[in-house]
C-alpha cells in the first residue's frame, strides 16, 4: 500500500510540476493583458472596438409585442455518434425550431451521416477535399444544415418575429452557405429578426485589434473570451463597430453581452441589415436570461434540452431501425459492446 | 394537443399486467378506471394505481441553471408558459391480465358506465348493502341506470354531498360463499362510523343481527340532523338495545360446567384447583341458590376447622333448624373437604358473588332470541369484561340453536326454527385475542370456521388486526380497511388482504371515512367513500362542549332555586339555606352557598353590593 502511495505521489509530483510550468508560461503570456487595468481595457474597447451600452430588461408589455408579432423561435441542433474510426460509424442529427407561441409549436428535422454511404454528401466537397478525405467538413455541414432547415421550416410554419439560433451565425455562412443564404433572404424578406446567441465566444476581435495597434505582438493570440472575463458589468453590451472584426464580410454584426452574474460574456450575432435592432435584441436576451445562470437565454436552454439526442435515445433508435446484423457488423465497436 | 383528455396514451415499457400512460392535459386520479384501446387485443380495462405529474423544467433546473421568476415572466410574456410542459403519468394495473403486453402508443379513454357495470355493481339494490360511493368514478356515471343514482349522500369536509359516483353495493348474498367481514382501522379512521352504516343497511334488510357493543355507541335512535327531513329513516322498530345485567342475563339452570367456569373466570383468573372445585361442587340443574348454598355451607364448615368442632356446633345448637343446618354442613364437609381446599372454595364464592351483584344471574336471553327471530338488530351492551363472558354464553347458545335446527332439518327431524344471523363486534381483538385463550375466542373461532354452513356470519371490527386471532383473520373473506398508521398493523393487513404495495403505502394517509374494501367477491380492492350514516352515535358531543354546557346548566339550576330569595343579605344566608332544604331537599353549607353566589356574580347574573355591615347579592 505504502509503495503504491509513493508511486502515485511520484506520478502526481511530475504532473504537478508540469502543470506549474504551464501556469508560469500562461502567466507570462497573458501578463501584458492581465497587467492592464480594467479601466485601461475598457477605454481601449470604447476607443477601438465599439461603445459599451447598459441594457435594460424589456418590460412585459414590450415582450408581449414579440408575442403578438408571432413569438420567438429558438433553434438548436444535436448530434450523436455510434461506432469507431471512419468509415465504421454513423452520426444522427436532429434539428429543432420551437416557437414560444401556440401549442404544438415544434419543428423537428432529422438526418444521418455515415462514410459507408455518402453519395448524397460527396458533392459538398471539392476535388481537393475529396482526396484528403476531409470528413470534418461534411460533419459540420450536416449539423449546420439541419439547424438552418429547421429554422426555415419553423419560419414558414409559425411566422415568428424573432429567430434565435443557438451559436454563431457566421458558422452557417461557412459551413452551409447555400442554405444560410436562403435563411437570410427569407428573414430579410419577411422582416423577421435573425440572431445567433453564442455561449462560448471563439473570436479574438479585441486581441487582433490590439495587435494591429501594436499593443500586443502579432504572435500573441488572445481570445475575446479571456479578454472579457469579468470585464463587463452585468447587462453591459459592447456594440462592435462595423469595420472591426471580420463578420461584416458575411453581412453580420455582432456584440458582446454580460447577460448574467457569471463573469463570462456571451456573443450576439445579427444580420447587418437588421443592425438597428441589436440593442432591442440585447435587451431581449438579457430579459430571457436568469441572472444566476451561465448567461444563456432560458428559451435556448429549453430548446437545447428538447433537441438533445441522448445516448439512450441513440441506442433505442438504432436498435429498432437497423437490422441487428447491419448494426453489429458495421457500427458496433468493441467499446460499444459494453452496452449491447 | 387535444383538450378533454383525449391525448392519453400508453407509454414506455409495458407488461401484460401493468402499463404506464401519459397525458399532457389531463391529470390522473387514484383508482380511476380507464380503457386502453389496444389495436391487437381490443379494449382492456385498467385501474390507476399510481399517479404522478412531472415537469422537466421545474424545479427550473436546466443544464444546471436555476431560472428565476423574472425570466419565467418574460417567457410567459412571449407566449411560453413553462407549466404547460407538465406531463401527467399514471401507472395502470389491468383488471384482467392481457394475453400479450399492451401495445405502447395505444390510446386510452374514459370508460362508460355500461363497460364497468359488471365490475362495479355486484348486487341488486334490494339485496345488497349500499355502503358508499366508489371513489373517483364520477366521470362514468353519465349513462348510469337511474336506479343507482341519488341513493346516498356522502359527508365530507363538514358538509353533506350528493352522490357523484357509482354506489358501492356489498353483495350480502355472497357471504354464503365468502363468509365473514373484517373492519380494520385506527381510532378516528371512520371505522365505527363504517360499522354503523353496515348495521343500518342490515336493519333495512331485516337481517337478524347480534351486536356486541362495549362502547355503548350502537344506538340508532338519533337521526342524523344533516340528512334532509323527508329522507330520514326511522330505525326505532328495527333494533333493540339490551344491557347485560339489566335487561338480559344468564339463566343459571342452563349453565354447563364449562359455562360456569368461563363466567367465573371473567371475575378473576381461576386456578386449576378452583376449576376442580367447580367440577366437583356444581351439579347439573343447580340453581344459583342451590349452588351458592352448597358453597356457603362448605365454607362455614371449613372455617370451623375440624370435624370435632362441627360436631360441637351440632351439639351446642339451640334450635332444631340450626342443628339440621350444621348436620348438613357436616355431611358436605365429609364429602368435599379433602378435595376442595378452603382457599379455592373461598375464591369461587368471591367470584360468584361478584357476578351475582352485576345482575347476570337474574335475567335470561329469551328476549334476545325473540328479537332475532323478528329479524331485528340486537345490541348487547356491557363492559368489555362482562361482554367477553356473556357473549361466550350467548353466542354458544344461539349458534347451537341454529346449528341444531339445521342439523335436524338435514336429518329430517322436527326442531324449533332458529334463523340465520350475523354477529357483529367492535374491538374484536378483545373477544378473540391472538396468543392466549379466552372463552369467547373458541366460539368465535368455531363460527369463523364452520358458521358458513349454518348461515352464521361474523363482522369483526378492530383497530389492532395484529392482535386478532390468526385463524379467525384468515377466515375473513372481505376486509374493510380504514386509515391505519401502525407499521405492524399495515404489515398484517398486507399479509391478510390483496391490497397492493402502493395501496398499503396510502393507508396512513386515508381520510376518515375512506376505505379500501378488499373482497373475494370483487376479486380486487375497491376504494370507497362510506356514505353518510342515517343515524348518529350518542357520543358525538365534544366533551369540552359538554363541560361548558354542564357548567351553565348547573348555574341555571342554582339560580332558579335562589331567585325567589333575591336580594340576599349575607346574614340571612343561613335561613335561606334552611328554606331551600325544606322546599327542595337540597342541602348547602354556608361556604358552598356563598361560593356559588360568587360564581353567579362572576358570570354577571348577580351583583354584589357591600354595605357597612354586610354584603348584599341582588
Amino acid at each position: 500500500m505504502e509503495r503504491k502511495g509513493e508511486n502515485m505521489y511520484k506520478v502526481s509530483k511530475e504532473l504537478k510540476d508540469r502543470t506549474k510550468e504551464l501556469n508560469e508560461k500562461l502567466k507570462t503570456k497573458y501578463n501584458k493583458v492581465f497587467q492592464m487595468s480594467k479601466n485601461e481595457i475598457i477605454s481601449y474597447i470604447e476607443e477601438n472596438i465599439g461603445e459599451i451600452i447598459k441594457l435594460e430588461s424589456l418590460p412585459l408589455e414590450e415582450l408581449k409585442k414579440y408575442y403578438e408579432k408571432g413569438g420567438i423561435i429558438g433553434v438548436d441542433g444535436s448530434k450523436n455518434r455510434i461506432g469507431s474510426a471512419s468509415p465504421h460509424f454513423v452520426e444522427l442529427y436532429q434539428g429543432l425550431a420551437k416557437c414560444t407561441k401556440g401549442q404544438d409549436s415544434s419543428v423537428y428535422k432529422g438526418d444521418f451521416y455515415t462514410p459507408l454511404y455518402n453519395e448524397e454528401e460527396k458533392n459538398i466537397l471539392n476535388e481537393n477535399e475529396v482526396k484528403t478525405n476531409s470528413e470534418e467538413k461534411i460533419l459540420n455541414y450536416k449539423l449546420s444544415k439541419i439547424e438552418v432547415d429547421a429554422a426555415l421550416e419553423g419560419i414558414n410554419k409559425f411566422n415568428p418575429s424573432v429567430v434565435m439560433m443557438d451559436g454563431s451565425l457566421i458558422r452557417y455562412n461557412i459551413e452551409c452557405n447555400n442554405e444560410w443564404i436562403k435563411l437570410k433572404d427569407e428573414c430579410e424578406k419577411r422582416k423577421i429578426i435573425l440572431i445567433g446567441v453564442i455561449k462560448e465566444i471563439e473570436t479574438s476581435i479585441i486581441g487582433n485589434s490590439m495587435i494591429k495597434n501594436k499593443i500586443l505582438k502579432d504572435y500573441e493570440i488572445f481570445g475575446d473570451r479571456e479578454m472579457l472575463y469579468g470585464l463587463l458589468e452585468y447587462k453591459d453590451m459592447i456594440l462592435i463597430e462595423t469595420n472591426v472584426g471580420n463578420k461584416n464580410e458575411a453581412g453580420l454584426s455582432s456584440a458582446f453581452i454580460r447577460s448574467s452574474f457569471s463573469p463570462t460574456a456571451i456573443g450576439l450575432d445579427i444580420l447587418e441589415s437588421q443592425r438597428d435592432c441589436i440593442i432591442d435584441m440585447g435587451r431581449l436576451v438579457v430579459s430571457l436570461t436568469a441572472e444566476n445562470s451561465r448567461g444563456v437565454p432560458l428559451w435556448l436552454d429549453i430548446v437545447d434540452k428538447e433537441v438533445k439526442i441522448s445516448d439512450k435515445m441513440m441506442r433505442g433508435i438504432l436498435e429498432t431501425a437497423l437490422d441487428r446484423e447491419i448494426l453489429e457488423k458495421l457500427f458496433i465497436s468493441e467499446r460499444d459492446k459494453r452496452w449491447l | 394537443m387535444v383538450i378533454g383528455g383525449k391525448d392519453m396514451k400508453v407509454v414506455g415499457v409495458t407488461t401484460c399486467q401493468e402499463i404506464y400512460i401519459g397525458s399532457r392535459s389531463r391529470n390522473f386520479r387514484m383508482n380511476e378506471f380507464l380503457i386502453i384501446q389496444d389495436s391487437y387485443q381490443g379494449d382492456l380495462l385498467g385501474e390507476v394505481v399510481e399517479a404522478q405529474t412531472y415537469n422537466r423544467y421545474i424545479p427550473l433546473n436546466i443544464n444546471g441553471d436555476l431560472a428565476d421568476n423574472h425570466v419565467l415572466e418574460s417567457l410567459r410574456a412571449i407566449g411560453y408558459d413553462i407549466d404547460e410542459d407538465t406531463i401527467y403519468i399514471a401507472k395502470i394495473r389491468l383488471v384482467n391480465e392481457a394475453s400479450y403486453p399492451v401495445e405502447t402508443g395505444s390510446d386510452v379513454r374514459i370508460p362508460e358506465f355500461s363497460e364497468v357495470k359488471d365490475l362495479m355493481i355486484k348486487s341488486s339494490l334490494e339485496e345488497g348493502l349500499i355502503l358508499g360511493e366508489i371513489k373517483n368514478t364520477d366521470q362514468m356515471v353519465k349513462d348510469m341506470d337511474d336506479e343507482f343514482k341519488d341513493i346516498l349522500y356522502t359527508f365530507e369536509n363538514n358538509e353533506l354531498n350528493e352522490q357523484k359516483g357509482i354506489p358501492f353495493i356489498f353483495n350480502l348474498r355472497s357471504m354464503h360463499q365468502y363468509p365473514h367481514i373484517g373492519v380494520f382501522g385506527g381510532s378516528g379512521s371512520g371505522k365505527s362510523f363504517g360499522l354503523r352504516v353496515i348495521l343500518e343497511e342490515l336493519m333495512k334488510l331485516s337481517i337478524p343481527t347480534i351486536v356486541l357493543d362495549p362502547h355503548f355507541e350502537m344506538d340508532f335512535s338519533q337521526e342524523g340532523e344533516y340528512i334532509p327531513k323527508d329522507l330520514r329513516k326511522d330505525f326505532s322498530e328495527k333494533f333493540k338495545c339490551f344491557q347485560v345485567g339489566y335487561h338480559i342475563g344468564v339463566k343459571f339452570e342452563e349453565l354447563s360446567n364449562q359455562d360456569l367456569k368461563n363466567l367465573l373466570e371473567s371475575s378473576g383468573r381461576m386456578s386449576d384447583s378452583m376449576n376442580n372445585v367447580v367440577d366437583i361442587l356444581f351439579k347439573t340443574r343447580d340453581s344459583y341458590l342451590s349452588f351458592h348454598e352448597r358453597l356457603k355451607m362448605l365454607m362455614d364448615a371449613q372455617e370451623e376447622g375440624s370435624l370435632d368442632k362441627i360436631i360441637n356446633k351440632i351439639n351446642a345448637a339451640t334450635t332444631a333448624q340450626e342443628r339440621k343446618g350444621w348436620e348438613r354442613r357436616k355431611e358436605i364437609f365429609l364429602n368435599y373437604d379433602k378435595i376442595c381446599p378452603y382457599s379455592s372454595v373461598k375464591g369461587i364464592m368471591w367470584r360468584l358473588n361478584r357476578l351475582n351483584n352485576e345482575g347476570i344471574f337474574s335475567k335470561d336471553i329469551r328476549e334476545v332470541e325473540e328479537n332475532l327471530k323478528m329479524g331485528k338488530l340486537v345490541v348487547i351492551q356491557g363492559s368489555t369484561r362482562i361482554l367477553q363472558v356473556f357473549s361466550t354464553y350467548l353466542l354458544n347458545n344461539l349458534y347451537h340453536k341454529r346449528r341444531e335446527y339445521k342439523d335436524a332439518q338435514y336429518k329430517g327431524i322436527a326442531e324449533d326454527y332458529f334463523p340465520p344471523f350475523i354477529i357483529v363486534t367492535d374491538e374484536a381483538h378483545n373477544f378473540a385475542p391472538k396468543g392466549y385463550e379466552s372463552p369467547s375466542k373458541s366460539i368465535l373461532r368455531e363460527i369463523s370456521q364452520e358458521g358458513r354452513k349454518y348461515g352464521t356470519f361474523l363482522i369483526l371490527a378492530t383497530q389492532r388486526p395484529t392482535l386478532l386471532d390468526e385463524t379467525i383473520t384468515a377466515q375473513l373473506n372481505t376486509k374493510f380497511i380504514f386509515r391505519t398508521v401502525r407499521a405492524s398493523d399495515i404489515q398484517t393487513i398486507k399479509e391478510e388482504t390483496d391490497i397492493t404495495e402502493e395501496e398499503s403505502r396510502r393507508l396512513p394517509y386515508l381520510k376518515s371515512g375512506d376505505v379500501f374494501i378488499s373482497s373475494a367477491v370483487m376479486g380486487r380492492t375497491v376504494f370507497v367513500r362510506v356514505r353518510a350514516s342515517d343515524t348518529t352515535s350518542p357520543h358525538i358531543e365534544n366533551p369540552f362542549d359538554e363541560l361548558v354546557r354542564n357548567k351553565s346548566d348547573d348555574e341555571e339550576k342554582f339560580y332558579d332555586i335562589i331567585k325567589n330569595s333575591i336580594p340576599i343579605n349575607e346574614p340571612d344566608i343561613i335561613y335561606i339555606i334552611q328554606d331551600i332544604e325544606k322546599e327542595t331537599g337540597i342541602t348547602y353549607t354556608v361556604e358552598v352557598f356563598k361560593e356559588r353566589l360568587e360564581k353567579l356574580v362572576q358570570s354577571g347574573r348577580l351583583k354584589k353590593e357591600s354595605t357597612p355591615f354586610y354584603d348584599v347579592y341582588r
